[in-house]
């Protein structure tokens, strides 16, 4: 019996070193938290819910807004990293309300669900500045303001390109057969994307989309299914990739099937984000255009903390500067002057 | 009647059934969309690369192929599954990549260290994973997917750490090779061929597989006759955990970068589909690698049919759970004694008319 | 001798309680100033895991017989896509919807129960498939993003708040915080309770550790083991419908994406909480406690705010090791006495 009381206290001493320890993981990073002047009354604390790290464009945006928010520019950032589950990013608003941060700055997943989580952010005094992507919810006021890409324009801008490059082709008046690598279906920049280019190709009875199938945003599903593309249809003329991940995919799909792409190939390449590697394709000679989404929305939430922390108004939808980029630019010179 | 019997009792008959309905299921859509009727089977040369449709699934299907061959092992032997195989493959892809372009170097053109030592470190931690997998269950007597959980949850996300939380990009031609051809064929079917020719010559040529399937039908009595029943389940997870990282290495070098959120997804689910498809019984006990490794390249060719008939890869799950359930039902012993009953009915009736 | 009554289990419960209170004192003293010694953190934690308090509670019972329940995940995500295209879409009543859930909850669950119980299938390839399907229902209902705003009794139990009458606290601008619950808290609380009950004092609850303690020797009691299988896989649907629609009244939203990788929280949950895969070996309030543990070390993630979040799921894969290594341990323990 004796032997068991032991066994009992030991146990109990291993479960108390566990405990600490497990516990020590999140203790370990202590000594940049203890740095954090709590009670300086003058440094801004933003609590940041990120959607992932699914994406170049979404490292970017993250480093954006670290690169930003430092404390030599007067913020402490609480960066939080919701691993692309919307329950994680509840969890985050939640935690920011807690610990009581000046500005709450929220990249949301979806674009639904969030009023009860705003209610209480609202109830606590937290402005939420809301990036990215949007926010459905019954009162706009629950949110000071939103800060993103106009995905809506981004298709347009595709679409009329597209027309204004036929048109130089002398292809105008020809039958087009188009295929489309659709982004994760529901979010934001996939429904943007898509219903921006689809109104342009309205006005096109001689634009033909094949097919619609979603690649997630990524690689290795855009590569997969512009190999199904290729082997089900034949004299594709146009691939839409609402994200660079999934160009880069279907670029490779299309050049071990034998055919070449880009300006001086087979098939005309549109692609959406333009980060770095994307501009060296295009380069490269593989992708027609790119549409810009600008990921360096940390800036421009800093100048809107500033005007909000000087009592002044803010508008409620601001759109950042994009632009587009084709093979005919000097892309090296372009290349050299972005920060991604 | 005896001979179908005979065709049905084979032990391949399921998984060769499965792929031919598939099969039977493009010609049948090929043919009423109006093109000709072995599209799907065309395999042309085009670019200098053998191309088409069968090439794709052989291609696709690598990965989980290779995963089934430990799948099959580590099922056989433990009767339990290994479910960290997915996170195990992101594990192996970010080291490697961490490894070959330098720690917190988001994309790279030149390799930081030579080719073979990324990828073997890679490998090689693939093996520890396997080698923890197998501790606890063979020598801790843990069930076996609840051990494997504790990796399935930390082997991503310690992934996730080594690369910094970036998609770390390695675009070098060398690396580009695993994922790219070989000659004119492309490279994750010979690395597949290899890895199954290797494990089955030793299973054949060793009494290994008879030791492996004694250990999965009675443990405690293998180890009376002589066995070291946990000495075999160890090797089984690390075989395992090596195939994982050759599945790994490969799905990374197809996209030339370590995408730790997305490398190897869902990648047990199939590669213990593969298994159970393969006829072989997830309870431990006999088992049949070629069933396996059919059944792999089965899933596979399911995913690009359903492709092929434009049904959204969302939607595709619906279809893969019908077959699974049809396919498993089929082989409970339940259902075969109920179908016995009723022929036995139908030989009464017969006879007494 | 009182020494004697205390099994293994009970020591297990008791180090996973321990465990939680200590880690949860570490954090209050460490964190104070980010307002973690807060009752409402607590609160957050259940507000925010009440889904997965009910999932777990299910997924304990199934694995009380042995089994394992691995499509719950997605049959939350079904429950919700239908909650929301029910409701935005067709325009029906929010109670008719949610008896619809729980309804389907069931179905799903007989269908499982039947294939693990008379088809003697393994529990994990049957709820895989299951897995799948809902993953792929959710898809076919919907495959938008559809969010629940225009049905007002959904909207007004989503967004009421339960004050608390104790722990209030005034915040750095000076606005008095009352902590508070909502309505899934309240839910998970008696979903735990009723099946704490049952687990306790019901003959099915009884039966359920028969069946998992040993098949042959409850087949030779008298007990219909195919049934008491069945009836685990129904309960577990059924408390995972229930969860679904906490889930749904805290995202008010239905996403293909959904509640992924959640059945592997609540299994997560229930290992720590002491609960043997095997079966007979468990309890609701270790699982209970497996959710806190899991949440509480998300929030200490979080309120850090400069680790990695990929930190949590290293911390909880390390304690289920921990807790997986130590109760082989007790298992070994026990044989050589035996």
């Amino acid at each position: 019996m004796k032997n068991v009381c032991a066994g009992i206290w030991i146990l109990l001493i291993i479960c108390l070193v566990c405990g600490c320890s497990s516990s020590g993981q999140p203790v370990r990073d202590e000594t940049a938290y203890q740095e954090r002047p709590q009670d300086n009354e003058n440094q801004i604390v933003v609590g940041f819910s990120q959607v992932g790290s699914e994406s170049d464009w979404r490292n970017a945006n993250s480093e954006s807004f670290r690169s930003v928010f430092t404390e030599e520019n007067g913020y402490y950032l609480v960066f939080e990293d919701a691993q692309q589950k919307q329950e994680n990013q509840l969890k985050a608003v939640r935690d920011f309300i807690l610990q009581e941060v000046d500005y709450i700055v929220l990249d949301p997943i979806v674009e639904t669900g969030w009023d009860s989580v705003l209610v209480e952010a609202k109830d606590a005094g937290i402005p939420v500045i809301i990036v990215d992507r949007q926010v459905k919810v019954e009162d706009d006021d629950l949110y000071t303001c939103w800060v993103g890409s106009d995905f809506r324009r981004e298709g347009r801008l595709a679409g009329k390109w597209l027309e204004k490059y036929l048109e130089s082709q002398g292809r105008g008046k020809d039958r087009i057969r188009m295929v489309t690598l659709q982004g994760t279906p529901g979010s934001s920049p996939q429904i943007g994307r898509t219903k921006g280019f689809a109104s342009v190709m309205k006005r096109h009875k001689n634009w033909e989309m094949l097919e619609y199938q979603s690649g997630d945003f990524t690689q290795a599903k855009g590569q997969e299914v512009m190999e199904h593309f290729l082997k089900t249809y034949d004299g594709i003329d146009v691939v839409v990739s609402e994200n660079d991940n999934m160009t880069f995919g279907a670029v490779e799909a299309i050049e071990e099937a034998g055919l070449t792409c880009g300006p001086d190939g087979d098939m005309i390449v549109l692609s959406f984000d333009a980060v770095r590697a994307a501009l060296q394709a295009m380069e490269a000679g593989k992708i027609n255009a790119d549409f810009e989404c600008n990921p360096l929305l940390g800036s421009m939430v800093s100048d809107i903390i500033h005007r909000l922390e000087r009592k002044e108004t803010v508008d409620k939808i601001q759109y950042v500067d994009e632009q587009y980029f084709d093979s005919d630019m000097d892309l090296s010179a372009i290349m050299d002057g972005r920060a991604y | 009647m005896s001979k179908i019997k005979k065709i049905t009792g084979q032990p391949l008959f399921l998984p060769i059934f499965c792929m031919l309905l598939v099969m039977a299921v493009n010609i049948f859509y090929d043919l009423g969309s109006g093109r000709f009727a072995f599209n799907f089977f065309t395999v042309s040369i085009r670019n200098g690369v053998l191309y088409g449709r069968l090439i794709d699934i052989l291609n696709r299907g690598s990965e989980i192929a290779i995963l089934a061959i430990g799948m099959t092992l580590v099922v056989s032997a433990s009767a339990g599954t290994d479910i960290s195989v997915g996170s195990v493959m992101s594990l192996t892809a970010s080291l490697c990549c961490m490894l070959l372009a330098g720690y917190g170097v988001a994309s790279t053109n030149t390799l930081a260290v030579p080719l073979i030592v990324g990828v073997l470190a890679g490998i090689l931690l693939a093996c520890v994973c396997g080698a923890f997998n197998g501790f606890l269950v063979a020598y801790l007597n843990v069930q076996p997917m609840v051990a494997t959980l504790i990796l399935f949850s930390a082997a991503r996300a310690i992934g996730l750490l080594l690369c910094n939380n970036l998609i770390v990009y390695v675009r070098n031609d060398a690396f580009k090779f695993f994922g790219g051809y070989l000659g004119f064929i492309p490279t994750p079917i010979v690395i597949a061929a290899i890895c199954i020719a290797v494990v089955s010559l030793v299973l054949k040529r060793t009494a290994l597989g008879m030791y492996i399937q004694s250990v999965g039908i009675n443990k405690d009595a293998s180890r009376i006759a002589g066995l070291n029943s946990e000495k075999i389940i160890f090797l089984c997870y690390i075989v395992c955990g090596l195939m994982a990282g050759i599945a790994g290495i490969v799905a990374s070098s197809r996209i030339s970068s370590a995408d730790s959120n997305n490398i190897g997804l869902n990648y047990e689910l199939d590669a213990i589909l593969a298994v159970a498809l393969g006829g072989n019984s997830l309870g431990g006990g006999k088992f049949n690698l070629a069933g396996s490794i059919i059944g792999a390249y089965t899933i596979q060719a399911i995913t690009t049919t359903l492709f092929a008939l434009g049904v959204s890869s969302d939607q595709a799950p619906v279809y893969k759970a019908i077959i699974v359930i049809i396919i498993v039902a089929i082989q409970a012993p339940p259902f075969n004694a109920w179908v016995k009953r009723l022929s036995a009915k139908k030989a009464l009736a017969k006879g007494g008319a | 001798m009182k020494n004697k009554k205390i099994s293994s289990n009970t020591i297990l419960l008791f180090i996973t309680i321990a465990l939680f209170v200590v880690m949860y004192a570490a954090g209050c003293i460490v964190y104070s100033a980010k307002g973690f010694s807060h009752l409402q953190t607590f609160l957050n934690i259940l507000i925010n895991n009440a889904g997965l308090l009910c999932v777990a509670c299910g997924m304990t019972c199934v694995m009380l017989t042995g089994g394992i329940d691995i499509s719950v995940g997605s049959l939350i995500a079904m429950d919700c896509m239908l909650l929301s295209v029910g409701m935005e879409r067709w325009h029906m009543n929010a109670i008719a919807l949610c008896v619809l859930v729980l309804v389907i909850g069931i179905v799903f669950g007989l269908v499982q129960g039947f294939c693990i119980g008379y088809l003697e299938i393994q529990p994990f390839i049957v709820t895989m498939a299951g897995m799948f399907f809902g993953r792929g229902m959710t898809a076919v209902i919907c495959t938008d993003q559809v969010s629940i705003s225009s049905n007002k009794l959904f909207v007004a139990l989503a967004n009421m708040k339960i004050p608390l009458p104790f722990g209030a606290y005034t915040s750095r601008r000076g606005i008095v915080q009352v902590p508070y619950i909502r309505i899934s808290v309240v839910i998970a609380l008696v979903v735990l309770v009723v099946i704490f009950l049952m687990l306790r004092y019901t003959k099915f609850g009884r039966n359920l550790y028969a069946v998992g303690g040993n098949e042959t020797s409850a087949t030779m009691m008298g007990l219909n083991v195919k049934k008491t299988k069945l009836k685990a896989y129904v309960l577990s649907s059924f408390l995972c419908s229930i969860g679904g629609i906490c889930y749904c009244l805290n995202t008010m939203s239905g996403s293909v994406q959904q509640a992924k990788g959640l059945e592997m929280n609540a299994i997560s949950s229930a290992v720590i909480g002491g609960t043997l895969l095997t079966g007979g070996v468990g309890n609701v309030i270790g699982s209970f406690f497996g959710v806190l543990i899991n949440g509480t070390i998300s929030t200490l993630v979080k309120t850090n705010g400069k680790l990695l979040s990929s930190w949590s799921n290293i911390a909880v894969a390390a304690l289920l090791c921990f807790f997986i290594v130590l109760q082989s341990i007790f298992a070994k323990i026990k044989n050589s006495k035996n």
